[in-house]
């Protein structure tokens, strides 16, 4: 039988996601943290479990190299993958927010600069609200942007806030909750629906 | 030089468009074994019949021309409307059963891929009944194709249009709200349906009604079981009446393994009436079949006629042959290769033309003024000053004429 094939974000919430795997009786008796390499079997073989970065998982899994991906919801909404999104892990729990220096939004009708990691969801999220923007791309740091000017306001992820206090910025607007998702590609749901059927409703127990 | 990349065509080369053309015939081939002809439609169409038909194609999607008279036009953004509008022209003078097949490139354009602004479908059409016999054959008929393309483990999702529709009436809910809905539906998201309908004043049961769409999926009578328990209405009660006379039938094909139910499928054409079904194969993300029924789509041509269809993504299917390795390489070999002396050109041209006629793939040399290499073949035909050489697997054979070399070549038929 071919295993199903299990997609996980390198890095922190790698650890919490094998924790509940193991708490469903899925072990991974050569995994530990500090291993460099990216494929591990569970004890029968009957799943493979890959690590790749956290904004790759719903690649892998729509485009089916993985039958199912762990992995938070900013990162599923960012790709727009077209894929079955089936439980909520509830871990890794944090959001989408609206942060600058001002505490309010200013008028509509003005051209906003947004400076973000995440241009997809930021676009979203105005052209919602019938705000026009211009978006600003970044890859790290984004609290500096409306510090030194390159943008008004940022779309980030926020966690405790701290980060953004300690640059002078507050959270003016959340956009959405985030947290940690399973997510299922639509092929192998249809076709390997007992075995993919079978991890969910162990992880659901494990939930519980 | 500066090399001219393009990123809108995937076929490149000869041998993918060898493939793309068999796995087209072979489509073609199986829609005819049903009794299906087959049709073309116009590349051009009117911007107002797609813009008037409510619940079709996306306005921007549509890639738009402008004719001498400053009418606007579209490129075919879909097959099933012009063909049904064809149909119901001469519905009236001919009232039979129409089945019909197409094989058309369709045009969109998206903001999302840019990249991807035609593709192929294969579709084929049934006019004029609304029975599960109908129904059913032609999700047979999708099935059949899928296994002539050499695919193992493929399943036919069947769904219903009316069931989440007749669902979901009871809940008035707003054009936003639903859109909503419809997108977490279709991504079986059960956390974040629970959390949209959780404000929302619906009472209590029909809120664990739509809550248990998504997961009415999996084998069919299981799902009817779990459907039974949210039935509100005679109407619902009647469709899942229908799915399971559809299914009946298709047990008697034989194909009710390929066969599953997802009561949570919702087909972004809103003109679909009936029964809807697509169909995945092995680790493939995206639907390479689509159809359903649309019984009420003739109305819009002022003809009454019930219809059913369905088209294959044939990009996509070239992708997961690919993908899977079941496309066999393409062997690059020619049947025969003639070489000749200047001499017997007369003798060996006429020969080449004889074979070509019965239907074999030749290709001729001059020995004297052609440099390049030819292509493996299987047998090669030697016409030398001092005599005339046959060579095939079996090994060197002389032969005076023509039909020396037909009667050796029928000896090893098969092979060459």
């Amino acid at each position: 039988m071919q295993p199903i094939t299990l997609a996980l974000a390198k890095g922190r919430p790698a650890k919490s996601t094998i924790d509940l795997l193991v708490k469903t009786g899925i072990q991974f008796h050569d995994f530990h943290e500090k291993s460099r390499k990216l494929v591990f079997y569970n004890d029968d073989r009957s799943i493979k479990l890959i690590f790749v970065k956290a904004m790759d998982v719903p690649t892998y899994v729509e485009k089916g190299a993985a039958d199912i991906g762990i992995v938070g919801k900013d990162n599923i909404l960012e790709s727009k993958a077209d894929i079955y999104e089936l439980l909520d892990l509830k871990i890794g729990k944090c959001k989408f927010a609206v942060a600058g220096k001002k505490e309010q939004m200013p008028e509509q009708n003005q051209q906003l600069i947004i400076a973000t990691k995440y241009p997809n969801i930021a676009k979203k999220h105005f052209a919602k609200k019938g705000q026009s923007i211009e978006v600003v791309k970044l890859n790290g740091s984004v609290e500096l942007a409306p510090l030194i000017g390159l943008a008004d306001y940022i779309v980030d992820i926020v966690e405790t806030g701290n980060t953004l206090k300690e640059n002078g910025l507050s959270v003016i607007e959340d956009i959405e909750n985030i947290s940690t998702r399973l997510i299922v590609n639509k092929a192998s749901f249809a076709t390997k629906s007992a075995e993919v059927q079978q991890l969910i409703s162990q992880l659901k127990s494990a939930l519980e | 030089m500066h090399r001219d990349v393009t990123e809108m065509n995937r076929n490149k080369n000869v041998e993918d468009f060898q493939m793309r053309d068999e796995l087209i015939s072979t489509l073609k081939n199986r829609f005819t074994t049903y009794g299906y002809k087959q049709v073309r439609t116009s590349t051009f169409e009117h911007y107002d019949m797609y813009s008037n038909i409510i619940g079709t194609v996306n306005k921007d999607d549509m890639i738009k021309v402008i004719d001498t008279t400053g009418k606007v036009l579209v490129l075919r953004p879909d097959v099933t409307i012009p063909i049904t509008r064809i149909t119901a022209a001469n519905h009236n003078s001919n009232p039979f059963n129409q089945r019909l097949f197409y094989v058309l490139d369709v045009f969109r354009q998206s903001v999302e891929l840019p990249n991807q602004k035609e593709s192929t479908q294969a579709g084929v059409e049934f006019f004029g009944e609304n029975t599960p016999e109908v129904d059913s054959e032609v999700i047979m008929l999708a099935i059949h194709t899928l296994e002539d393309m050499g695919f193992e483990n493929f399943k036919i999702e069947i769904g219903h249009a009316g069931f989440f529709k007749e669902l979901i009436q009871q809940a008035a809910l707003s054009k936003q709200e639903l859109e909503l809905l419809q997108t977490l539906i279709q991504s079986k998201n059960l956390a974040e349906i629970e959390l949209l309908l959780e404000n929302m004043p619906i009472e209590n049961d029909l809120k664990m009604a739509i809550q248990s769409i998504p997961m009415l999926y999996g084998e069919p009578a299981s799902v009817i079981q779990q459907a039974e328990k949210i039935v509100r209405s005679d109407k619902m009660q009647r469709i899942l009446h229908n799915l399971i006379d559809v299914y009946e039938v298709l047990k008697d094909y034989g194909a009710d393994d390929y066969v599953v139910f997802n009561l949570g499928l919702i087909n972004n054409m809103n003109y679909y009436t009936g029964v809807i079904f697509q169909g995945f194969v092995d680790r493939f993300g995206q639907p390479v079949l689509m159809g359903g029924r649309y019984d009420n789509l003739g109305e819009q041509f002022e003809a009454e006629m019930p219809a059913i269809g369905f088209a294959f993504e044939v990009d996509y299917l070239l992708q997961a042959i690919q993908q899977q390795g079941l496309a066999e390489p393409d062997s690059q070999t020619v049947d025969i290769i003639i070489y000749y002396m200047k001499e017997k050109q007369k003798e060996a041209l006429t020969t080449a033309y004889e074979l070509r006629r019965q239907n074999y793939q030749v290709l001729t040399f001059s020995k004297e003024s052609s440099s390049m290499k030819p292509l493996p073949s299987r047998t090669i035909v030697n016409y030398d000053e001092e005599q005339n050489v046959l060579i095939n697997k079996d090994g060197k054979h002389n032969f005076s004429d023509t039909k020396d070399i037909l009667s050796l070549l029928k000896d090893t038929k098969g092979d060459l």
